[in-house]
């Protein structure tokens, strides 16, 4: 039996250390609970991924977190879920699959990494497409993974708006009649400037940081299973 | 005749002109003046030159830019392709770093100004001092330490080597960014730069936490602005907000001229400033794309509303995209001229 005061303190110190992008604490907090006999599955489902939850929330509350928190937030939750995943007594359920990668003509990878992390971390199935994807390799991909979203990830206006990001996209599903099957989510500096401009590329839906659009994506995927 | 230095130097010193300075940044726009593409606009000096004196006098707003493209300071470093587009800015297409030996094998050339990689940049240079030295701001780009190894390596490289080390080898790549950086600005001012735009994400805490500001981002832009001195310089972090650091930056470094993120709000930063420097109000050029011409003025209006009170505030934009139609900048620019009047 867990003594849930460690759960909690364990929490606590974990969260602290991501807040602080202090990789080396949070993995020692990690291996001290394990050591203390909590399961790689508590471990996972009470530690890694509320602390996600968490710094979404701060987000979503105007709390003060960063894009260097972002990117640690995902990496050490993707380095901890991967760690973890071996030592489970089943194998985790697969909770989505998304293909993921950044738009035509845009070379920017930092967004779409702190996606994929979080992603990994939530049982999310991913594959990583790179940069300057055209719009027909996005849904070839996705057809191929079975994949039921797609992330463009654009940090620059032409390649958020141009027609061969999300648009275009958007144009080779409903030539294919994949529309129903697969959704778009997008994300990027142009749309933390512009909250509609995932409607004029046409996107489903988008997210402010990479750590909420795990979050938004799981949604999705989930939404469209059912 | 009033000039754009005469509205800027005003500004500065708390007296009033015709108007407030407006400065806005048109970059690629200068192509479709001149007829040609981007990457053949970008292969002269003089093209970027003619474009920059070009729009000036055809908007009438208060700067000229020296600036081609953000990737420029990667090929001053050995960076040898560019991913060019037709309808937006280009970009830095092979890192120069690509694993950490080549940290080691990073050479800073020893005088810029004579550096092939600067010959365009400073024949830009030399026909706008001749054109419009001293009566328009000839504004320059300057990337602080730690945010140019973002383009020498991609920016999750450099987040993983800044963060997570190791840190002698992360230590030697700031020491040689803050070499180029000092050898840079001197290059830029020589050649006739008035403007230095400090550009530095990691100076805000959009970027990283206030704990790793306080303990590693000031501590470097300290010695950054120590090594170069204050003058001309204007802080920036590249549209991320930092109305929480303005204070101690302003205390540590003598920075007097504050270009903020058009997420910031104007009124607190200008009380956090408090006549200690000029405040930059920067409009959101993102939905100036789409925005109708009330919804343009009524913005424009808010912004110079909430900055111009008390003086010592000037109106710019971020680095326009291709995109925004030209009605829309001359709406922009008529109503901050309306508005910015005295």
């Amino acid at each position: 039996m867990i003594d849930e005061s460690m759960v909690e303190e364990t929490i606590r110190h974990y969260n602290e250390a991501i807040f602080d992008t202090d990789r080396d604490r949070a993995l020692e907090m990690v291996h001290q609970a394990l050591e203390r006999g909590m399961t790689p599955e508590d471990i996972v489902f009470k530690v890694v991924l509320p602390a996600m939850d968490q710094m979404i929330k701060s987000i979503s509350e105007a709390f003060d977190t960063s894009l260097a928190q972002h990117y640690m937030t995902a990496q050490i939750a993707d380095s901890v879920v991967a760690e973890m995943i071996p030592k489970f007594k089943q194998a985790p359920q697969v909770a989505g699959r998304v293909v993921i990668g950044s738009a035509e003509g845009d070379l920017h990878s930092l967004g779409k990494r702190i996606v994929i992390g979080c992603m990994r971390a939530r049982m999310i199935e991913v594959t990583d497409l790179g940069v300057n994807v055209p719009p027909e390799r996005f849904v070839d991909e996705a057809v191929a993974h079975g994949a039921s979203i797609i992330g463009i990830s654009a940090m620059m206006v032409h390649t958020a708006r141009g027609s061969n990001g999300s648009l275009g996209v958007r144009r080779i599903l409903k030539e294919r009649g994949l529309e129903d099957r697969i959704k778009i989510v997008v994300g990027g500096a142009p749309y933390r400037f512009d909250h509609e401009l995932y409607k004029t590329v046409q996107a489903d839906a988008w997210a402010e940081d990479g750590v909420t659009a795990a979050g938004v994506i799981a949604e999705l995927a989930e939404e469209v299973r059912t | 005749m009033i000039t754009g230095m005469d509205r800027l130097v005003a500004a500065i010193n708390g007296e009033k002109s015709d108007r407030i300075p407006v400065f806005c940044n048109l970059l690629d726009q200068g192509a479709g003046e001149l007829g040609m593409s981007l990457k053949e606009y970008y292969s002269k000096g003089a093209h970027v030159a003619e474009g920059q004196l070009t729009m000036r006098e055809k908007y009438g707003y208060d700067n000229v830019w020296s600036l081609f493209y953000v990737g420029k300071e990667a090929e001053l470093l050995g960076c040898r392709e560019i991913l060019y587009a037709d309808d937006g800015p280009p970009n830095v297409a092979d890192f120069v770093i690509k694993d950490y030996d080549d940290i080691a094998n990073l050479q800073i050339p020893d005088d810029i100004s004579a550096s092939p990689a600067f010959s365009e940049e400073r024949e830009c240079l030399r026909i706008l001092r001749a054109e419009v030295g001293g009566s328009y701001p000839i504004c320059a780009y300057i990337t602080a330490p730690m945010a140019l190894p973002a383009i020498l390596m991609g920016m999750d490289k450099w987040m993983e080597l800044l963060f997570l080390g190791p840190a002698d080898v992360r230590d030697a790549l700031l020491d040689k960014c803050r070499e180029f950086f000092v050898k840079e600005t001197r290059a830029y001012r020589d050649a006739g730069a008035d403007v230095l735009l400090y550009a530095n994400p990691f100076g805000s805490t959009d970027i990283v936490p206030m704990k790793f500001f306080s303990e590693q981002a000031l501590p470097w832009i300290e010695k950054d602005i120590e090594a170069v001195g204050s003058q001309g310089v204007v802080y920036y972090c590249g549209s991320a907000r930092f109305n929480r650091v303005i204070d101690v930056v302003l205390e540590k470094t003598g920075i007097g001229v504050y270009y903020l993120s058009p997420l910031d709000d104007i009124a607190p930063a200008k009380e956090i400033i408090a006549g200690r420097g000029l405040t930059c109000g920067v409009i959101n050029d993102i939905p100036l794309i789409d925005w109708s011409r009330s919804e343009i003025r009524d913005e424009v209006r808010r912004l110079i509303d909430a900055g111009m009170p008390g003086g010592k505030f000037l109106f710019g934009t971020l680095l326009m995209p291709l995109a925004i139609p030209e009605e829309n900048i001359r709406t922009m620019l008529e109503a901050a001229y309306e508005f910015g009047s005295y």
